[in-house]
């Protein structure tokens, strides 16, 4: 049975109320909509909001799934709106302090959350990721997402446009710009001593 | 020099769908144009950095299970074989708190089994008399290990006191010969000064006598003038 069709038998279970195809369906999705969290918001706390959103507004409408599409591209849908929401409600990105402190909050869950009993490696990677989020959070939202759904989510101009309501000319535009502003920044970054 | 056209060719060589033609032709400009080449080379650079993302856990959270169950009135979802048998353990405890509150008494012999609660006095003076019993054999056994220690340790005492008093006296004799020659070099030492001593007081008395015999002299000679 291929990933879609599971998708939509846990999808069937689950609005039939088992409480166990819920959960399956959760620990599907959750590891991505957090990360692309991170991502989008920069901290882990805007990140498990986001998380929780989703999925809360996933619940409330898993009854409209109708399965014409895929799982995976409507829980994204979802996500990417929320995202939107969350992000117009905190109004401004975390300052620099801000996220500083979470990284150390962030690098102290993390290592003892580490499966792999690795802690220098799971700092390593926390750092990396936070020094990614960091450059993200100087684009615009619209320009985040763009980035997020083409480099990390893999979609085509054209699902991008259709998913933000825009033309594929617009996103090819901010994805362009995006790439430029974080070529600047990232100049700006390593060159700071 | 700029190019007019990087921010355009690059937008569409960016794009998935792009015909395999218009694909072709954006690279021979590519290859043509150095200002191009270089902004894509660093655009495609940016993207590859943010490839170097690593996913992170997720904290823990209740995954909207308890919402879930509370709408959908779900009391207890079966789990597979074992969620049946999850009361076992605390039922088995219950069990046992219960043979120990209650003193139940079971005893198999060849008229079967039986069962009796709060039994314990019946047995007891058994109990008892077999307790009795086994001090006193523990108090036995005890007695005649701390007899067999004190006599091995008394030899072991004897034979330590000997090797103690033989080293003493080796000692000794080792120390006054020590002593001897201490006292020995101390007396060769005093001879020595003394002796030389001697000498100093000598050559000092013959210096006070050249001393008085030149005053003599002096006097006589004085006495001479006048």
């Amino acid at each position: 049975m291929s990933l879609i069709d599971e998708d939509q038998e846990l999808v069937a279970a689950a609005i039939n109320g088992s409480a166990n195809a819920w959960e399956k369906l959760v620990k599907r999705y959750e590891g991505k909509i957090y990360n692309q969290g991170l991502r989008l918001m920069g901290n882990s706390s805007d990140a498990m909001d986001l998380t929780q959103e989703v999925f809360l507004g996933l619940y409330r409408n898993l009854h409209r799934f109708r399965g014409d599409a895929k799982f995976s591209t409507w829980i994204f849908r979802i996500a990417h709106n929320k995202a939107i929401d969350l992000s117009r409600r905190n109004r401004f990105l975390p300052s620099r302090t801000q996220i500083e402190m979470q990284e150390e909050i962030d690098a102290l869950e993390a290592v003892h959350g580490a499966s792999s009993f690795e802690p220098e490696k799971a700092i390593g990677e926390l750092q990396q990721n936070n020094q990614i989020a960091r450059i993200l959070g100087k684009l615009s939202i619209e320009q985040r997402l763009v980035v997020e759904l083409k480099v990390f989510q893999s979609l085509t101009f054209e699902e991008i446009a259709i998913m933000q309501d825009v033309s594929a000319n617009t996103v090819k535009t901010r994805f362009y710009a995006a790439l430029k502003k974080l070529k600047a920044v990232s100049e700006e970054y390593y060159a700071l001593p | 020099m700029p190019c007019p056209k990087t921010e355009y060719l690059i937008q569409e060589y960016f794009a998935d769908d792009l015909a395999p033609v218009a694909r072709e032709e954006i690279e021979v400009h590519f290859n043509s144009c150095e200002y191009c080449s270089n902004e894509l080379e660093v655009l495609l650079r940016s993207q590859s950095d943010l490839s170097q993302w690593q996913d992170q856990q997720v904290p823990h959270w209740d995954r909207g299970m308890e919402l879930f169950r509370r709408e959908h009135s779900v009391i207890n979802e079966g789990r597979g074989f074992w969620s049946g048998w999850q009361w076992i353990s605390t039922a088995v405890s219950l069990a046992m708190l219960a043979v120990l509150l209650l003193n139940v008494n079971v005893v198999s012999n060849e008229e079967g089994f039986s069962i009796s609660f709060d039994a314990l006095g019946a047995q007891n003076a058994y109990l008892d008399a077999r307790m009795l019993a086994f001090e006193q054999g523990q108090k036995e056994a005890m007695d005649a290990l701390v007899q067999r220690i004190e006599d091995s340790q008394e030899g072991n005492n004897i034979e330590l006191l000997q090797v103690v008093m033989e080293q003493a006296q080796q000692t000794t004799i080792e120390n006054l010969e020590v002593i001897y020659a201490y006292f020995e070099r101390q007396r060769l030492q005093d001879l020595e000064d003394m002796r030389v001593g001697y000498q100093e007081l000598v050559d000092n008395d013959f210096a006070t006598i050249r001393s008085l015999q030149q005053i003599a002299q002096f006097i006589s000679y004085q006495g001479e003038i006048r």
